[in-house]
């Protein structure tokens, strides 16, 4: 057995920030584990297993093309309507479910948080990369439903925007985490936050163009929904695949941007939060 | 330090009241530090310390034996020391990797089985895929369960709980346990064979364990020192 040398102080004091990021990475097979353990754990006893996954997305796909597209007749920028709501539709997903489940981290690990030491910054990371397997399953699906399409005579152009896709992923990742974790500091004392949350997920679906394009939006209010960082998400997503409108890269820019900002203050909140939450909570 | 109320000092506009003494650079209202001291003549004082006054050294290799009645403050000073939660003042300064075992099973994942959850575990106390693997027989061996070690732990018993958790934390590499109250459940068979695992890793290994216990014949079995904690200090 090896004999380390590592001397440390518990103290009241803390510094402002301070990320921790050395201790993160010795923490890497933690983060593993956990990812592992979300993915195999999610859907034991099931008999449908991940294919729960694909449930969800191909409903309300289907939903969506009845209700937007045949009674309300919106445009869907000359994409086939189903292929449209599917890449909104998990996009949007990934980035409510990362923003979701990080929001709730020290709710949900109370009691583990409460009785073992690890840092906690391990379990969003977790959240979000094992929310990443997901959603790869669900762009397998998107592939098929783009495919059947191509069979049936649907014109594909894959161009170099393709190479976008992960950043996009990123972006939104990016924004989920950082507003959950914002949200997870801001709850633990008050939870009034968690309630209003749900409900304002809901509205901001729709802000951003996931049931139209945001060329179909009013031009009085366009300004309002490329300032949602979500829209150059979506926006984005569906230029790399689909090649329709244009490439906005100020709107682009400015969406990394507002990402990385939420980010640093989400790890901020979150930090300043990890602390001593469990006297508070 | 602990504020007695559902939410702290209670309600929103203490907290507000504190935030604004704070911000002006004034005392905190709801803390005057001599009131807060003496539970007795002030019980409906909303600010509480667990621990107060608290020094103490502990070298390598002892066994520490925390006594006190209930509340006393046994389990803050180890929360603070596992570094769960952090001490409203002073500070603590050591050396050496800390695994604590505060609770049976905590960080068990239900659906997972034994061996995941061997893994698992061991990535929370800070260890590596490999270092894992080196002692994952010496683990089973001592928790003594290669039968059920692919069974989900929500089907074992609170023995087997206590076997596999107790089992991880003194194989897994450390130089500082900290075990609480834990010992209760196991039978005293196991019970037995844990106190002399724990003797032999503080004889032969330099371990430095800190125990707290009701059982005062263990303790006084293996401990090298005692500390009798009572209503947040130390007596002796």
């Amino acid at each position: 057995m090896k004999k380390s040398v590592e001397n440390w102080t518990i103290q009241s004091k803390q510094p402002l920030f301070e990320l921790g990021l050395k201790d993160l990475f010795n923490y890497r097979y933690l983060i593993y584990s956990m990812v592992r353990r979300d993915i195999t754990a999610l859907y034991k006893q099931t008999i449908l297993g991940p294919m729960w996954l694909l449930v969800q997305p191909v409903t309300t796909t289907f939903l969506f093309t009845f209700v937007f597209g045949s009674i309300a007749g919106l445009p869907s920028d000359g994409v086939p309507r189903p292929l449209f709501y599917l890449s909104g539709i998990i996009t949007w997903n990934y980035f409510t479910e990362c923003l979701n489940r990080t929001s709730t981290v020290f709710k949900d690990n109370a009691v583990l948080f409460g009785k073992v030491y690890f840092p906690r910054l391990t379990v969003p990371i977790s959240i979000v990369i094992s929310l990443l397997a997901r959603l790869s399953i669900q762009l397998v699906l998107l592939c098929v439903y783009i495919f059947i399409y191509y069979l049936h005579g649907y014109h594909l152009h894959f161009f170099g925007a393709i190479l976008l896709i992960p950043v996009v992923i990123l972006l939104a990742a990016l924004q989920g985490m950082g507003i959950g974790l914002t949200i997870s500091a801001l709850t633990i004392k008050y939870r009034d936050l968690s309630i209003l949350l749900g409900f304002a997920l809901q509205l901001l679906m729709y802000a951003t163009p996931i049931i139209y394009p945001l060329s179909a939006a009013p031009d009085h209010i366009k300004w309002l929904i490329s300032s949602n960082p979500m829209t150059a998400v979506i926006e984005t997503f569906r230029f790399a695949l689909f090649g329709t409108g244009n490439l906005d890269w100020p709107m682009f820019l400015q969406s990394a941007l507002t990402s990385v900002l939420l980010l640093i203050t989400g790890l901020f909140a979150f930090q300043r939060a990890e602390k001593n939450f469990i006297d508070h909570i | 330090m602990y504020f007695t109320g559902e939410i702290r000092t209670g309600t929103l506009s203490r907290d507000f009241e504190r935030w604004l003494a704070k911000i002006r650079g004034k005392e905190d209202p709801y803390l005057t530090i001599d009131r807060s001291n003496s539970r007795v003549h002030y019980p409906t004082d909303p600010v509480f310390w667990a621990l107060k006054d608290i020094n103490f050294e502990i070298n390598q290799g002892d066994v520490i034996g925390l006594v006190g009645e209930n509340g006393a403050g046994k389990s803050t000073l180890l929360k603070i020391l596992s570094r769960i939660t952090q001490p409203t003042s002073g500070y603590i300064t050591g050396n050496g990797r800390i695994i604590s075992l505060l609770e049976i099973g905590s960080g068990f994942h239900p659906d997972l089985t034994g061996r995941q959850n061997i893994y698992l575990n061991g990535g929370m106390l800070g260890m590596r895929k490999t270092e894992i693997s080196d002692q994952f027989d010496d683990i089973l061996q001592f928790a003594n369960m290669e039968q059920f070690i692919d069974t989900p732990v929500k089907r074992y018993s609170s023995g087997m709980y206590t076997r596999l958790a107790f089992s991880i934390a003194c194989h897994l590499y450390s130089d500082i346990i900290i075990i609480d109250e834990i010992l209760a459940v196991g039978d005293s068979a196991f019970q037995q064979s844990c106190l002399e695992k724990l003797k032999s890793l503080s004889e032969h290994e330099g371990k430095t364990i800190i125990m707290v216990s009701h059982n005062l014949e263990n303790l006084k079995k293996i401990c090298s020192r005692e500390i009798q904690l009572s209503k947040g200090r130390i007596l002796c």
